[in-house]
């Protein structure tokens, strides 16, 4: 409960920092730098929080049952354009996943190659 | 059976019901990636609203209940941020120019195509904020002048079609390591892919959970400056 007492606490300061430096970035997003910020300074995780954590993560997506249901409320729009809609969302996906993986990729291709030139030897990939 | 539609409470039970339920098959039928337990509960819900002739609004009332609590869990990603933050460090070059690149191509993509194919300048400016998580994609489409609930459907729609195609896209080309596919999942599917990622590992949490929240605090910086 101490875990999520924290979490309540950070979100009540991102709201207040949001609020009064009126941030374009939702409280729960400055709630969250702040409590990395709060980490990285403390330096560790506190036990309650990690127990927090590992109960509550796994049951995200459940959270976001709600919201998604709120498709139901634009039926004519998706009679009009919803195949369109679906397909633009969908081929607009892959370019970017490839960009993403590619930008992932050159990095690790160009680290490896680093090492095996220091090192002279053979690594995988 | 009328008072009992009408009530909050059994709507929130109900939501978590669904949630249980569509866990339970998904484990049963060996986890297949099309079907996350999150695209089956929707699915359900919106059978029963569709049945009982329910209002959205009616349901929300105890959906909010759980909705609520997406403050404090988006709070609690910077856990396992903070818990990768020493190895990714290393690698912020990538990391930056992968979120940066990424998320405005999907992006710009999906506004050109909307633009040549449905040519509505609402339905275009709203798609822009398909890449960010749903409480901030509703908080800048106000600000470029798209429509709210508008984007909160695009961003679902992209979410759980990052969540269910990311990791398929990545093993076909073979690359599929933790923190591409954690990377590909915040960039592309936000929170909903980040959901994704909790189920995959750590490191993929949290390259998603990073990438989310780079992807979002980037784009509520850059589109009002773009569109307006």
């Amino acid at each position: 409960m101490i875990g999520f007492l924290i979490l309540l606490f950070f979100l009540v300061a991102g709201m207040f920092a949001q609020q009064t430096l009126s941030l374009p970035i939702p409280a729960s997003i400055a709630g969250m730098l702040l409590l990395l910020t709060f980490l990285l300074l403390r330096g560790s995780v506190p036990q309650s929080l990690r127990q927090t954590t590992q109960f509550l993560a796994p049951w995200l997506p459940m959270f976001l049952v709600p919201v998604s249901v709120g498709i139901v409320m634009h039926k004519q729009l998706l009679a009009d354009h919803g195949l369109m809609l679906l397909m633009i969302l969908t081929v607009s996906l892959i370019p970017g996943v490839l960009v993403c993986a590619a930008c992932m990729h050159i990095g690790v291709a160009a680290k490896v190659a680093a090492k095996e030139g220091n090192a002279s030897g053979e690594n995988d990939q | 059976m009328m008072t009992l539609l009408q009530t909050p409470l059994f709507w929130a039970m109900l939501t978590i019901a669904a949630f249980v339920l569509s866990q339970q098959a998904y484990l049963k039928l060996r986890k297949p990636v099309f079907l996350p337990p999150i695209l089956l509960a929707i699915v359900i819900l919106i059978a029963v609203l569709l049945l009982t002739h329910t209002d959205y609004a009616v349901y929300m009332e105890g959906g909010q209940y759980l909705h609520d609590m997406l403050g404090p869990l988006i709070v609690m990603l910077a856990v396992p941020l903070y818990q990768q933050l020493k190895h990714m460090k290393k690698h912020w070059l990538r990391i930056m120019l992968a979120v940066s690149c990424g998320s405005l191509t999907t992006v710009l993509v999906a506004w050109g195509m909307t633009v040549w194919l449905i040519g509505d300048p609402l339905i275009s400016t709203t798609m822009v904020t398909k890449s960010i998580t749903t409480p901030v994609a509703v908080a800048i489409t106000n600000q470029i002048g798209g429509n709210a609930s508008l984007a909160s459907g695009f961003v679902i729609i992209t979410g759980i079609l990052g969540a269910v195609l990311i990791v398929p896209i990545l093993k076909l080309l073979n690359m599929n390591q933790p923190a591409t596919a954690g990377l590909s999942l915040g960039v592309c599917g936000h929170a909903i892919g980040t959901g994704r990622a909790l189920e995959l590992g750590e490191t993929e949490s949290a390259y998603a959970a990073m990438a989310m929240t780079l992807t979002a605090t980037l784009h509520a910086i850059l589109l009002p400056w773009l569109m307006l």
